[in-house]
């Protein structure tokens, strides 16, 4: 019956026809999506996934062009370095702490901005605070150093000095108790903003039958913040520290754009001690740092496990 | 009085008391106000003062509302010495190609995956999703990339951020919005799926092209760690990278230069952020724009 070009054709019960072309005769008609996908597969295997072979050499030791199986020494000798132990605790430290900041900042912002009734003015406060998400962290790094800086022109110093706070300049990102808190209130310059898009997003979605029940029974605007609004984006809130969560250990460019070798200390991060440790040595082994970053993928994923267990709790579902 | 006026004066009480109640601008609306003036005002006033102090000739530390002695010295400097001037370019050119090269890639692989009888679709998608949670991380990474020769080259950020998944997916769920009834016309008067791609397609994606296209430009005119990481080469860094070396490690020949420090570095700090300040009203309406035409679907 089927002949060259003629379309096999299956009847169902209620009298509809259904292709049923064959596998074969399928792929052939999809041949130019496949060609179109093509560029995209050769990109992501160049770029993602040839990498991922190179995880192999957290087993191996690698020096210049000598490369050799050491099997697990490589993370014997990084449980027994103490610089890695002090980043490991220092990114947990400043990721998490930087993380509650934003999101209590941006939270506080979202629900500010909603009670404001003039929409102009709310348009115009959003435009603003959004815009030094769009900066780069080195420009926000570049500006901040320049206003903190002790010599005769910084900006911080030399007001507080004519203000009488302050007698003689102090260098502040030099110094191993202010670099944090300046860290952290840096990152939220530039990110509270930007964290508020979420929140007013889900605020926007409130059920304003909502606020004429709360208006009749005559609560006061804050009543209504704390027994509408608030209980409104609790949900939100938690999808967004849990999101956050599973990648905490990820932080680099924030800290170092910022760090320099006086505050390692309190500054140093997973990933630019494998920066230091790999680019900053006269002959790197190439081995040791992928175990340092193997490491803390391992670790990563296994945040990311418990915050999905977390997430299949709070919400019913988890984050993927 | 009778009911009736009572009923009246009544109602007209009860009307201003509403009235009253909609329109009154209480201490709190007050206290909001300016709590807002003030944060905007803590945002905007390190710029401001970034910007005035780029055009003022001498450095000094207060704030200032308009330059004392203006001069556009600093940008002049930046435009004519080779040293800042090519790293500038490099970023233009790296952003530009960079952006066309992502949107290429993520129109193409968002509109095959859209194709839902394609065999192997959910494989084809699988093959992407998995990169979204696993890495190879920075070392294998570098390793890679100096294998097929691009360290010490500024074309590592065209190809490090020229596929991008999230934006990807992003761009799928805008071409699910796209009625069927059209693509289905077009087929019927025998347009090919290239033809389709191209003549239907690309154009109804104006918006979303835009938003995406603006997310991948300020990725990478912003990237400063690959090239920290990748690039040691002066003539291949791009211009973030030089800010960074010129006023964390005062890494500046000033002398050589006939302007003040100060003038030279906020000079450079407003060339980095410059493409990025023109193109913000529109990126935050497009951005607005393309999230939504994403989320509507037929």
């Amino acid at each position: 019956m089927s002949i060259f070009g003629k379309k096999p054709v299956e009847t169902l019960s209620n009298g509809s026809q259904v292709n049923q072309k064959s596998l074969k005769m399928r792929i052939w008609n999809n041949r130019g999506f496949y060609l179109m996908f093509l560029p995209v597969a050769i990109f992501v295997l160049l770029v993602y996934y040839w990498p991922m072979l190179g995880i192999r050499y957290a087993f191996y030791s690698y020096k210049l062009k000598n490369i050799h199986w050491v099997g697990m020494g490589n993370f014997v000798k990084l449980f027994s370095e103490p610089d890695f132990w002090q980043s490991f605790t220092n990114t947990l430290e400043l990721s998490i702490i930087k993380l509650l900041l934003n999101t209590f900042a941006a939270v506080l912002i979202s629900v500010f901005l909603n009670e404001m009734k003039n929409m102009f003015m709310k348009k115009t406060i959003q435009t603003i605070i959004y815009l030094p998400h769009f900066m780069s962290y080195a420009v926000v790094a570049a500006i901040f150093t320049l206003f903190l800086s002790p010599s005769s022109t910084g900006f911080v110093n030399e007001t507080m000095k004519e203000w009488g706070f302050l007698s003689s300049s102090i260098d502040f990102l030099h110094s191993k108790s202010l670099w944090r808190p300046i860290f952290y209130l840096i990152n939220m310059w530039k990110e509270t903003g930007w964290g508020t898009v979420i929140f007013l997003a889900t605020l926007s979605g409130i059920n304003p039958e909502l606020y004429e029940a709360a208006d009749i029974d005559g609560a006061t605007r804050l009543q209504k913040i704390m027994h509408v609004t608030l209980p409104a984006l609790s949900n939100t809130i938690i999808v967004v520290l849990i999101l956050n969560m599973a990648k905490v250990l990820n932080m680099f460019e924030p800290v170092f754009v910022l760090y320099n070798s006086r505050v390692y200390d309190v500054s140093d991060v997973i990933s630019t001690y494998v920066y230091r440790k790999t680019f900053l040595t006269a002959i790197p082994d190439y081995g040791y740092s992928t175990a340092v970053g193997l490491f803390k993928s391992v670790v990563g994923c296994i945040l990311m496990l418990i915050c999905n267990q977390a997430s299949k709790k709070v919400r019913g579902r988890g984050i993927m | 009085m009778d009911n009736a006026n009572l009923m009246r004066l009544g109602r007209k009480a009860e009307e201003q008391e509403y009235t009253k109640r909609r329109f009154k601008f209480s201490a709190f609306d007050f206290t909001n106000y300016i709590v807002f003036i003030i944060i905007a005002l803590i945002v905007i006033l390190p710029m401001w003062k970034v910007i005035v102090d780029s055009m003022n000739s001498v450095g000094v530390y207060q704030f200032r509302f308009w330059p004392e002695n203006f001069t556009l010295d600093g940008y002049r400097t930046i435009f004519t010495t080779r040293k800042l001037f090519r790293p500038f370019m490099n970023s233009v050119v790296t952003t530009v190609a960079g952006t066309f090269l992502g949107l290429a890639l993520s129109t193409l692989g968002g509109y095959v995956l859209n194709q839902y009888d394609m065999p192997g679709r959910s494989a084809m998608s699988m093959f992407l999703m998995i990169t979204m949670v696993f890495t190879g991380g920075m070392i294998p990474e570098y390793l890679v990339m100096k294998q097929l020769g691009l360290v010490d080259s500024m074309w590592i950020l065209v190809v490090k951020h020229g596929i991008n998944v999230y934006n990807l997916v992003l761009m799928k769920n805008f071409f699910e919005g796209i009625p069927v009834s059209l693509i289905e016309a077009a087929k019927i008067d025998g347009c090919s799926a290239m033809g389709i791609f191209f003549r239907i397609v690309l154009p109804l994606s104006k918006a979303a092209l835009a938003s995406i296209g603006l997310m991948y430009a300020v990725t990478i005119w912003n990237d400063y760690s690959t090239v920290q990481i990748y690039i040691t080469n002066p003539d291949q860094v791009n211009f973030q990278y030089m800010l960074r070396v010129m006023i964390m490690d005062g890494d500046t020949p000033t002398t050589a230069y006939k302007v003040s420090q100060d003038t030279l570095y906020y000079a450079s700090i407003i060339c980095a952020i410059l493409p990025f300040m023109v193109a913000y009203p529109f990126l935050q309406k497009y951005f607005v724009k393309g999230v939504n035409a994403g989320a509507v679907k037929e």
